[in-house]
C-alpha cells in the first residue's frame, strides 16, 4: 500500500524545540498516494458543507427534524466511534492492571487512537448541536444541566481526553527530546490509566443511557433499561476488534518503522486478543438473551424489524464469536481478521439500530441521512486518519523510543 | 411523561434463571475448549511421531545436568536421579543395566548405569556424589517405564548426597532447562546430519526430515558407530570441557 521509502522519524536531540517543531511541519512522503487522492476531495467538500451547516443551520444539510433530532452524526460518529475507542481502556487495563506485558507494544498506538477518536467525535458532536456554543455550559456552570446524562458525558469526555493525553505524553516528550518532562509524565501514567479506565466504564454506558428517555421512540427489540450495560459490554470487543483491524493496516503501511521484535509479536498479540473477544462476545450474547426474555420480545420476532434483529444477533454476534473461537483454537490469523471485521460491522449495526434505524422506526417519514451528512462523517474520519498518520510518521509510537528513554525504563 | 404502565417482572423470572444456569453450564466447556488449543498441536505431533521441543517434558523443579541426567532432592534428604526425556525420546525403548549397588559410595561423574537397545549401549554417569540408598526395582521388571515416565516412576537410583550444593551449582533449572533442552535438540539434529554424511548413505532413509522435524526415536535404527559418536558428543566429559564444575574424566 505504501510504496514510498520514508526516512524513519528522528526525535529531537539537542535542537531547540521551536526550531525542531518548525522542521517537523514539513510534509513527508508523496502527496499522491491512493488514500490521499480519495480523501483530499472528500475533506474539501466536507469542510465546505460544515461551513454551510453553521451558516445556514442543520436543516440545510441534514434530514434531521423535530421528530428525529439525532441522526447519523450522533449515531455513527459519536456513539459508534466511542465504542471503537474502547480498545484504549481495555488494553491499558490488561497491561497496567493485569500486568500482561505481552500487549505492551501496542499500548501507545491504541491510546493514541483512543485519544484521537474522542477528540474528533466530541468535535463531531459539536456539529450536531443546535447551539454548539452552549457546549461549554456543563463545564463553566452557566446552567450545568445536572439532570441530563449529557452532563456526565461532557465531563467524562473532557476528563478522559486529558487522561489519555497524559498517558500519551511521554511519547511527545521523547519526540521533543524533553528528558525531564518525560520523567515526570511517565510517573503520572499509572494514575492516568486508572482514572481513564474508571471514566470509560461510565461514559461507555452513559452514551447508552442517553437513549433511556426515548422509551417510546426506539423499537422494543432494541430499547430496554439495560442499554447502558449492553453498550459497556459490547465496547470491550468492539475496541479490541478495532485494535486488531487497525493493527493489521498499520503493520502494512508503517512497515519499516516497526522493529523486528514487534513484527514477530504481532501474531501472538492478535491471537491473544481473539480469545478475549470470544469470551466477551459470549457473555454479551447471553446478556442480550436475558434482556430479550425479560422484555418478552419474542412477540416482535415475526416482523421485518424482528428479522433485522435476528440478523444482527445471529450474523453479527454469534457468527463472529464462533469465528473468533475457532480461529483462536487453530491460530488462523486470516480468520481472526475476518472475525474482527464482522464484529465491527455488528457493533456499527447495533449502535445504528438503537440510534437511527430503530429510532422512530414507525414515523410516517423515515429518517434517512443525506449524502451531505455522509460526506461530513467521512470527512471527520479522514481528517482523523491524516492526524494519526502525521503523528505516527514523527513520534515514537510504532517505532522504538530513543536510547535515553529506553535506558530510563 | 407517558401514562402509568404495570410491568410484571416475575412472569419471566423462571426462564431468566434457566438462561443464567445455561450460561454457566455452557461457559465451562466453552472456556475449556477455548484453552485446549495448545495441547492439541502437541498431541498431533506425538501421534505423528515427530520429535520437536513441544513434545518434550521438562518438569520445572528438577536439576538437569549437561549429560542428560536429572536429579531432585526430596524432603527426606535423599536425592533421586534419572535420565531426561530428550535422551529417552532419541534412543527409543531401552533396557536398563544397573552398575552400582545400594551401600556403595559414588562420586559425581562415576559410571552408574548402562542403557541398551538391541546390542547398542550408552553409558550413563552420576550427576551427584553420595551413598546409594536404593536402585529402582521396577526398572528390571518393566524397563518400558523409563521411556513412559522418566521423571516419576522411571527414577534410577536414590542417593544420599554428600555435596549437593557444589554438585548442582552448574545445573539447569526451570526456564533455563527448557531452553537448554531445545538447544540440545537442535544440536542433535546437526549431529544426525553430520553422522549421515560420515556413515553409509542407507541410513538416510530412516530419518524423515519433514520440514526440519525428525521422527521420534531416531537413534533406534542407527548402527552402533552412531551410538558411540552420540556417547562421545552428548554423554561424556567431552561436552563439559569449559565448565569449572566439570565431571572429572574417569575414562
Amino acid at each position: 500500500m505504501n510504496d514510498q521509502i520514508l526516512p524513519i522519524g528522528k526525535d529531537n536531540d539537542g535542537k531547540s524545540i521551536p526550531k525542531f517543531l518548525w522542521s517537523e511541519l514539513k510534509p513527508r512522503g508523496k502527496w499522491l498516494t491512493p488514500f490521499n487522492i480519495i480523501s483530499i476531495p472528500v475533506i474539501c467538500i466536507g469542510l465546505v458543507i460544515i461551513v454551510i451547516r453553521f451558516w445556514k443551520g442543520l436543516g440545510a444539510v441534514t434530514n434531521l427534524s423535530q421528530e428525529v433530532p439525532w441522526g447519523l452524526w450522533i449515531g455513527f460518529d459519536v456513539v459508534t466511534g466511542v465504542a471503537f475507542a474502547g480498545g484504549a481502556y481495555v488494553v491499558t487495563f490488561m497491561v497496567y492492571i493485569l500486568n500482561q506485558q505481552k500487549y505492551h507494544s501496542i499500548v501507545r498506538v491504541t491510546v493514541l487512537n483512543g485519544f484521537l477518536a474522542y477528540v474528533f467525535y466530541a468535535g463531531a458532536l459539536l456539529l450536531d448541536l443546535g447551539r454548539p456554543w452552549n457546549v461549554i455550559n456543563p463545564i463553566i456552570g452557566n446552567n450545568f444541566g445536572t439532570s441530563s446524562v449529557l452532563f456526565l458525558v461532557a465531563w467524562h469526555f473532557m476528563l478522559y481526553m486529558i487522561a489519555e493525553l497524559i498517558e500519551f505524553s511521554p511519547a511527545i516528550a521523547e519526540w521533543l527530546g524533553a528528558r525531564g518532562a518525560r520523567k515526570i509524565l511517565s510517573g503520572l501514567t499509572i494514575g492516568a490509566v486508572i482514572f481513564g479506565i474508571t471514566l470509560s466504564t461510565l461514559h461507555q454506558s452513559g452514551l447508552g443511557a442517553l437513549y433511556l428517555m426515548a422509551k417510546d421512540k426506539i423499537h422494543p427489540l432494541w430499547y430496554s433499561e439495560f442499554i447502558p450495560i449492553l453498550f459497556l459490554a459490547s465496547s470491550v470487543f468492539a475496541g479490541l476488534s478495532m485494535v486488531i483491524f487497525e493493527g493489521t493496516i498499520s503493520h502494512k503501511v508503517f512497515f519499516d518503522q516497526i522493529s523486528e521484535k514487534n513484527h514477530k509479536a504481532q501474531e501472538g498479540i492478535v491471537h491473544g486478543l481473539a480469545k478475549i473477544c470470544a469470551g466477551a462476545m459470549f457473555a454479551y450474547f447471553f446478556l442480550q438473551l436475558l434482556v430479550f426474555i425479560h422484555d418478552k420480545n419474542w412477540q416482535y420476532l415475526n416482523t421485518p424489524m424482528g428479522y433485522w434483529f435476528l440478523m444482527e444477533m445471529i450474523g453479527f454476534v454469534i457468527l463472529p464469536m464462533m469465528l473468533y473461537f475457532y480461529s483462536y483454537r487453530t491460530n488462523n490469523q486470516l480468520l481472526i481478521r475476518i472475525a474482527a471485521i464482522l464484529t465491527m460491522l455488528g457493533v456499527i449495526l447495533n449502535r445504528l439500530n438503537v440510534t437511527v434505524i430503530g429510532f422512530r422506526w414507525d414515523a410516517a417519514v423515515r429518517y434517512v441521512p443525506t449524502i451531505m451528512e455522509i460526506v461530513v462523517t467521512m470527512t471527520v474520519i479522514f481528517i482523523e486518519i491524516w492526524v494519526f498518520r502525521w503523528i505516527i510518521n514523527r513520534m515514537p509510537v510504532l517505532r522504538e523510543s530513543p536510547e535515553w528513554a529506553k535506558k530510563e525504563n | 411523561m407517558d401514562g402509568f404502565t404495570y410491568n410484571n417482572i416475575f412472569e419471566t423470572k423462571g426462564i431468566e434463571y434457566l438462561a443464567i444456569i445455561a450460561f454457566f453450564l455452557i461457559l465451562v466447556p466453552f472456556w475449556v475448549l477455548l484453552n485446549r488449543q495448545v495441547k492439541i498441536s502437541k498431541q498431533i505431533e506425538k501421534a505423528l511421531g515427530i520429535l520437536t521441543s513441544s513434545v518434550l517434558k521438562v518438569p520445572q523443579g528438577l536439576f538437569f545436568s549437561r549429560l542428560h541426567t536429572w536429579t531432585h532432592l526430596e524432603k527426606s534428604g535423599v536425592a533421586k536421579v534419572g535420565m531426561d526425556d530428550l535422551l529417552l525420546h532419541i534412543t527409543g525403548e531401552v533396557s536398563f543395566n544397573k552398575l552400582i549397588e545400594p551401600g556403595e559410595k559414588v562420586s559425581k561423574g562415576d559410571l552408574m548405569a548402562e542403557i541398551n537397545h538391541k546390542g547398542k549401549n550408552l553409558k550413563i554417569y552420576s550427576p551427584i556424589s553420595g551413598e546409594v540408598i536404593e536402585a529402582n526395582p521396577l526398572l528390571s521388571k518393566r524397563p518400558e517405564i523409563l521411556n513412559e515416565d522418566p521423571y516419576l516412576k522411571g527414577w534410577m537410583y536414590k542417593i544420599k548426597p554428600t555435596s549437593w550444593m557444589a554438585d548442582t551449582n552448574s545445573y539447569f533449572l526451570a526456564e533455563e532447562a527448557s531452553d537448554w533442552s531445545r538447544q540440545e535438540l537442535e544440536r542433535f539434529k546437526d549431529f544426525l546430519s553430520s553422522s549421515m554424511g560420515k556413515y553409509s548413505p542407507d541410513n538416510a532413509n530412516v530419518i524423515l526430515q519433514d520440514g526440519g522435524e525428525i521422527c521420534d526415536q531416531p537413534l533406534s535404527e542407527l548402527p552402533d558407530e552412531v551410538w558411540q559418536d552420540f556417547q562421545k558428543d552428548f554423554l561424556s566429559s567431552k561436552t563439559l570441557c569449559h565448565n569449572a564444575n566439570c565431571f572429572r574424566n574417569r575414562e
